[in-house]
């Protein structure tokens, strides 16, 4: 049997369920005409005249749908009435029967699902814009269907929790992100969602179930070869399977969240840059958290304190862990087997400690002891680890000096990696050359955007995105970042833009000066105002833009003028 | 200041008046149009044409575009003309001059459409 597509199967439910009722209005519409144009009736002046059957059929259906016009053409005789009465009546009974069917089916759950799925894959369809599919649409989610929305992405999403997709269809998006609500593992609902197509990115594979994300992710690479996927995992043993797949990228959640973390601790300016390239709230770039090193106390040890653990140790750190539940730790000073509470942090040493992390996996724990540490020691840093995105309000409000939220660090993670792998790569860069060369980065940013927030985009060199680069560079001249970059309103200053890095081919330039020269294929990571974005966009795709922003001349255009100037020149 | 843009903007300004000029009066009054002037608007029309001939930027299309709608609509206007002074051996009568300004009317909206593109773009030059 050959495969079915989901318009197949609609219309194959609606025809076979409105076939009875179809028949029924036929035969009833049948009888009830052949006896109107056999009964016989009068004329005006009382001649016998029988009606045509299009006039039986014009009176029937306004007598079968209740209009009920009158007696058209001439007034009935009583056999004539009596054949009216049985038309209405049956004519009423029939349609009111056709109705109630096609009511049923509406109603039918099943019927509606497939619907659903019918309408979704059509949407999917018609998208013509590059799109990701974000499958587990749960709190990193919804953060990153609302970061790609504030970059103009769209996206389509899968979830088997009916709520959630409900909730999405309520979000207000800048970009239409369809939502299905349907099993992410079954390949077919893939393929509604667009695995399949030219311009579907990449699958964000998020949900809460290890298994299942590795399902999807073997599925979606036997749909899509050469699709990036980016997975969701916590467990060695998945990692390990996902990555035989190729092209994938494992979102270790635990992982980011304890990168970020030492990051803030060791590397404070480069922890300041990342969370202004991220947008995040109240980062102001150039000015990092000033945390301090010494003794750090670590509540909490499980699955993220492992983690955790794992980079202070790597950061020469050896904290104090304070948990119930923690067997021998490798590398750590002291283990104390009990709840965060007053007596088992004086026992860690509050009163002498530079910093806590209060990272157990219940927010309202994290709170009460952040309200221990102000009672023992007022001056210790905070950083506090916040679970679920509701309680926002209550940690804004409890003033600690680092919040990190693990779902929104894990969406700022994957939503750079969409926008630009590259980021990631700077960004490691970035940490392995030390604090000096991140100072100069955001001294150099800063002087490019002044007090806005950073905006980061790529560019492509080639034909769709950069048709004037193009031109230019296929009649053998050379173009530089430095002249890409001129500002057309003013010769001698820089739009409000740098180059982050290029990716050549294999080659990738961390940080090139001016003096870069571009080359086909090159792919570019910005950062700079959103203006500047636009404004870069119309150099790269105008070619006398582009030629005056290298010369600084704006030859004449039209045949006329280019052939009087090159009179004039060589007279 | 750039001299090109001087002479391109005053032949196109002066297409779109002389194609006002000739329209200006009642419709249906052969006497308040003049044939010279709608010759000449016509070559000024042309001449606008011949300007905007090879600039490859979208609006340097759109400009030529417009232009060429003005002379096609203008030289359909002279050609009424002839045929109606071929017809009477006087000039057009009414009738045929209700057609011939309808025509120029038409191409009067083209070369303002080009006016509108012409100021637009100069406002948003980028420099």
């Amino acid at each position: 049997m050959a495969a079915t597509s989901e318009l197949d199967r609609v219309t194959m439910i609606v025809l076979r369920h409105i076939r009875r009722p179809i028949f029924v209005l036929i035969i009833v519409y049948a009888i009830g005409i052949t006896g109107m144009a056999l009964i016989p009736g009068k004329d005006a002046d009382g001649n016998v005249e029988y009606m045509s059957l299009f006039h039986a059929f014009y009176f029937f259906t306004y007598t079968a749908t209740t209009t009920g016009f009158g007696e058209i053409p001439n007034a009935f005789t009583d056999t004539q009435r009596l054949w009216t009465i049985f038309c209405l009546y049956m004519g009423v009974i029939s349609w009111l029967y056709t109705i109630s069917s096609i009511w049923r089916l509406v109603q039918n759950p099943h019927f509606l699902l497939a619907l659903n799925e019918h309408q979704f894959a059509n949407t999917v369809k018609r998208i013509e814009h590059p799109f990701f599919i974000i499958c587990g649409f749960g709190d990193t989610g919804s953060l990153l269907a609302r970061g790609l929305s504030e970059n103009w992405f769209g996206a389509v999403v899968l979830d088997t929790d009916p709520e959630r997709i409900k909730a999405l269809a309520l979000r207000d998006y800048h970009v239409k992100m369809p939502g299905l609500c349907a099993d992410p593992a079954i390949p077919k609902h893939l393929v509604d969602a667009g695995v399949e197509m030219d311009n579907c990115k990449a699958i964000v594979v998020l949900t809460m179930d290890e298994e299942v994300n590795l399902q999807i992710s073997v599925m979606a690479r036997f749909l899509n070869p050469d699709l990036p996927i980016l997975c969701r995992s916590t467990s060695a043993r998945h990692s390990e399977h996902l990555s035989t797949l190729g092209k994938v990228t494992v979102i270790n959640p635990f992982e980011i969240f304890a990168q970020l973390l030492s990051m803030s601790i060791t590397a404070p300016r480069l922890h300041n840059l990342n969370s202004s390239l991220v947008r995040t709230r109240g980062i102001k770039l150039g000015e990092p958290l000033d945390v301090p090193t010494g003794e750090w106390i670590l509540c909490g040890y499980g699955r993220m304190g492992r983690w955790l653990h794992k980079y202070f140790v790597k950061n020469g750190i050896r904290p104090v862990i304070i948990d119930p539940d923690a067997d021998e730790v490798a590398g750590a000073t002291k283990i104390i087997h009990s709840h965060a509470n007053l007596n088992s942090l004086r026992e860690a040493g509050i009163e002498h400690c530079a910093g806590i992390v209060a990272g157990t996996d219940h927010d309202h724990d994290n709170l009460s002891i952040l309200m221990s540490v102000r009672a023992l020691r007022p001056g210790a840093f905070t950083i506090m680890r916040q679970n679920t995105h509701e309680n926002q309000i209550a940690f804004d409000a409890a003033n600690a000096g680092l919040i990190l939220q693990s779902s929104l660090t894990t969406a700022r993670r994957i939503l750079k990696h969409l926008i630009s792998p590259q980021i990631q790569i700077l960004i490691d860069y970035l940490r392995d050359q030390g604090e000096e060369v991140t100072k100069q980065v955001v001294d150099q940013l800063k002087v490019a955007i002044g007090e806005n927030q950073p905006h980061l985009w790529r560019s492509n060199i080639c034909a769709s995105e950069a048709s004037a680069v193009i031109e230019h560079l296929n009649s053998e001249s050379t173009l530089t970042l430095g002249e890409l970059i001129r500002n057309p309103y003013d010769l001698s200053a820089s739009l409000s833009c740098m180059v982050l890095a290029i990716q050549r081919d294999s080659l990738r330039i961390m940080l090139p000066t001016d003096d870069e020269t571009l080359q086909l294929g090159d792919e570019i990571l910005f950062c700079g105002t959103e203006h500047s974005e636009s404004m870069l966009l119309a150099t790269m795709n105008n070619a006398y833009t582009l030629d005056y922003l290298i010369s600084g001349i704006d030859p004449p255009r039209g045949y006329v003028f280019s052939w009087l100037r090159a009179y004039l020149v060589s007279v | 200041m750039n001299l090109e843009r001087v002479i391109f903007g005053f032949v196109i300004i002066l297409a779109l008046s002389f194609t006002y000029t000739f329209v200006m009066g009642d419709i249906d009054n052969p006497a308040h149009h003049n044939v010279w002037i709608l010759t000449i608007a016509i070559l000024v029309n042309l001449i606008a044409t011949g300007l905007k001939l090879g600039d490859r930027s979208q609006v340097g299309a759109l400009l030529l575009a417009s232009s060429l709608v003005a002379d096609v609509l203008l030289i359909t206007a002279r050609v009424v003309w002839i045929i109606a002074e071929n017809e009477t051996g006087s000039g057009p009568g009414t009738e045929s001059m209700v057609n011939i300004v309808s025509l120029s009317g038409g191409a009067l909206v083209a070369s303002t459409v080009s006016i509108v593109i012409l100021i637009g773009d100069t406002l948003i030059s980028r420099r």
